[in-house]
C-alpha cells in the first residue's frame, strides 16, 4: 500500500522537491477540515481553490491519499503535470467540502462514496442506515486549469461552469455561434464591435449554458445548446425554443467575475419566489480554500464580482 | 502507428483511389470497404497474422487526420504522442476544446455530428470511427 502511495507521489513530477522543506510538515496526519453548516434552502455555497497556489509536494500527496483507488487511476491517467494536479485538486475539493458539512457526523473525506445517475450526473451515494435521512445535498464541480470550483446547495439541482476570461476559441467565434447556439445569441454577440468584448461576451454565454446543461443533469445532448437561449439583457434568463412564450422560470442564474480573472456562471432550480412571482436574489457565500491548510471568506469582497444575475453575497 | 495485426501495404491499384477524397471510398462498385475494418477482402490476406484491409489504410488516414485537429486544438506539440486510443479529456481538452474539436472535424471531413454522436466520442479511434461512417453516408 505505502510503496504505490509513493509510486503515485513520484508520479507526480510536479511537485518540486524543494517546497518539501519548506512547506508545513504534512508527514503527520493532517489537521482537521473546518466544519460548515449546510447551506439553508435559500443559500448556495461556493468553494474554489487556485492550483498556482498549492505548491507542497506532501500536501498534494496526502490529497492523494484522500481519494479511492478508482479515482487515483482516473488523475493519474492525465497526460501532463497540470491536468493531474487539477483532477487531483477537483476530487479533493469534492470530497473536503462536502466532509465539512460533517452530514451524519461523518467529516472524512475519504468515506464519501459517489455514483452517477442514469444522466451521468455525479452525486453523493450516502451509506443507508437506519434512521439516517442523507439530506438533499447537491453539488457541482468544475475546473479550469486555473481555478477548481464546487457549488452547493441543498435540495436546488446546480450547475456550474468556471472560465478563464481570456480563453479564446480557436475557431472564428460567429462561425462556432452559427454553429452551436441559436439566432438570437448569434445577434447578440454579433451586434458586438469590439472583439475582446465579443470574446468575453462569447465565454459568459458559454459558461451560463453549460451552467444550465449541468444542472438538468440529463447530459449534453438531451439539450443541444442551439434548442435553449439565455436571455442576459436585465437579468439572466433561460427560454427553451420548444416553448418560446414562456421564459423557463424554472432556473434563476448567477455570472461572477473571480478574481479578475474568470467568469463562474451557476444555474440553480429555483426554489420560492417572493411572492406574485417575484424572483427572489441568489444568498451566495464564496469561499477560497487550500483543503487543511486556509479558508477564507470571499464573498462581498472584490474577489467575487457580481456581472449578471441577481445575487446578493453574504 | 498501425499495429503488426493491422499493417497497411500499399497495393498500387487501391492505393490512389484510398488517397483520393474519402468519400470516393463508398462510390467502389468493384472493392466493398467493410466500415468496421474488421473483415477483410479474401485476396488481399497475405498470411495468418498479417491481416490488410485497405479499409484499415483509409482508417489511418482519418486516424492521423484526427489527431492533428486535436494537437492543434489542444495546443500539443506535435511529437506529442497520440494515437486511436488517446482520450480527448485525458490531453487536457474540456467541453469548449471537444466542440471545437467536432467542429474542425466536420470542416475537414464535410460532415455534420449530431449532439448524440459528439458526445459519445471520447478517444481519437471514436471519433475516426464516427467519421468513416458520416462519410459513407
Amino acid at each position: 500500500m505505502l510503496s504505490f502511495l509513493r509510486r503515485s507521489y513520484l508520479n507526480f513530477s510536479f511537485m518540486n522537491p524543494q517546497y518539501c522543506c519548506l512547506s508545513r510538515n504534512f508527514s503527520a496526519a493532517l489537521p482537521p477540515l473546518l466544519p460548515v453548516q449546510l447551506p439553508s434552502r435559500m443559500e448556495t455555497h461556493l468553494w474554489y481553490v487556485v492550483p498556482d497556489e498549492v505548491k507542497s509536494a506532501p500536501l498534494l500527496s496526502k490529497y492523494m491519499e484522500l481519494l479511492p483507488q478508482s479515482e487515483r487511476d482516473h488523475v493519474l491517467g492525465f497526460r501532463g503535470d497540470q491536468l493531474q494536479k487539477s483532477a487531483l485538486l477537483a476530487r479533493t475539493l469534492v470530497r473536503t467540502t462536502i466532509a465539512r458539512y460533517q452530514v451524519d457526523g461523518h467529516l472524512d473525506p475519504r468515506s464519501l462514496r459517489f455514483k452517477r445517475n442514469i444522466h451521468g450526473k455525479p452525486e453523493v451515494e450516502w451509506e443507508t442506515k437506519d434512521g439516517f435521512c442523507p439530506p438533499p445535498l447537491q453539488f457541482n464541480i468544475s475546473h479550469t486549469s486555473s481555478l477548481v470550483a464546487c457549488g452547493v446547495t441543498i435540495n436546488s439541482l446546480i450547475g456550474i461552469d468556471v472560465e478563464e476570461k481570456r480563453r479564446r476559441t480557436k475557431n472564428n467565434i460567429l462561425a462556432f455561434a452559427k454553429r452551436y447556439f441559436t439566432a438570437h445569441e448569434v445577434e447578440h454577440l454579433n451586434a458586438i464591435p469590439d472583439s475582446e468584448l465579443q470574446q468575453q461576451e462569447f465565454i459568459k454565454l458559454w459558461t451560463l449554458k453549460e451552467a444550465y446543461v449541468k444542472a438538468l443533469g440529463k447530459g449534453f445532448s438531451s439539450s443541444p445548446f442551439n434548442t435553449f437561449t439565455i436571455r442576459a439583457s436585465s437579468g439572466i434568463a433561460v427560454e427553451t425554443l420548444d416553448s418560446p412564450q414562456n421564459l423557463t422560470n424554472n432556473w434563476q442564474f448567477a455570472l461572477l467575475e473571480l478574481m479578475g480573472s474568470h467568469y463562474v456562471a451557476i444555474c440553480l432550480e429555483r426554489q420560492e419566489t417572493g411572492g406574485a412571482g417575484k424572483t427572489l436574489p441568489i444568498k451566495l457565500t464564496a469561499r477560497k480554500t487550500i483543503p487543511f491548510v486556509e479558508d477564507e471568506l470571499v464573498s462581498g469582497t472584490n474577489a467575487v464580482v457580481t456581472i449578471g444575475g441577481s445575487v446578493t453575497q453574504f | 502507428m498501425a499495429s503488426i495485426t493491422r499493417a497497411s501495404v500499399s497495393m498500387p491499384s487501391l492505393s490512389t483511389s484510398v488517397n483520393q477524397s474519402q468519400r470516393r471510398i463508398s462510390g467502389m462498385n468493384s472493392v466493398s470497404f467493410p466500415v468496421s475494418g474488421r473483415s477483410m477482402i479474401p485476396s488481399l490476406r497475405l498470411q495468418r497474422g498479417l491481416q490488410v484491409c485497405c479499409a484499415c489504410q483509409a482508417k489511418q488516414e482519418t486516424v492521423d487526420k484526427v489527431v492533428a485537429i486535436v494537437k492543434k486544438q489542444l495546443a500539443l506539440p506535435a511529437d506529442a504522442a497520440v494515437n486511436g486510443e488517446s482520450k480527448f479529456a485525458a490531453l487536457g481538452a474540456d467541453s469548449l476544446d471537444t466542440v471545437e474539436i467536432v467542429m474542425g472535424l466536420e470542416e475537414e471531413f464535410d460532415i455534420t455530428v449530431e449532439e448524440e454522436s459528439a458526445q459519445s466520442i471520447t478517444t481519437v479511434q471514436e471519433a475516426a470511427d464516427m467519421i468513416e461512417k458520416l462519410v459513407e453516408k
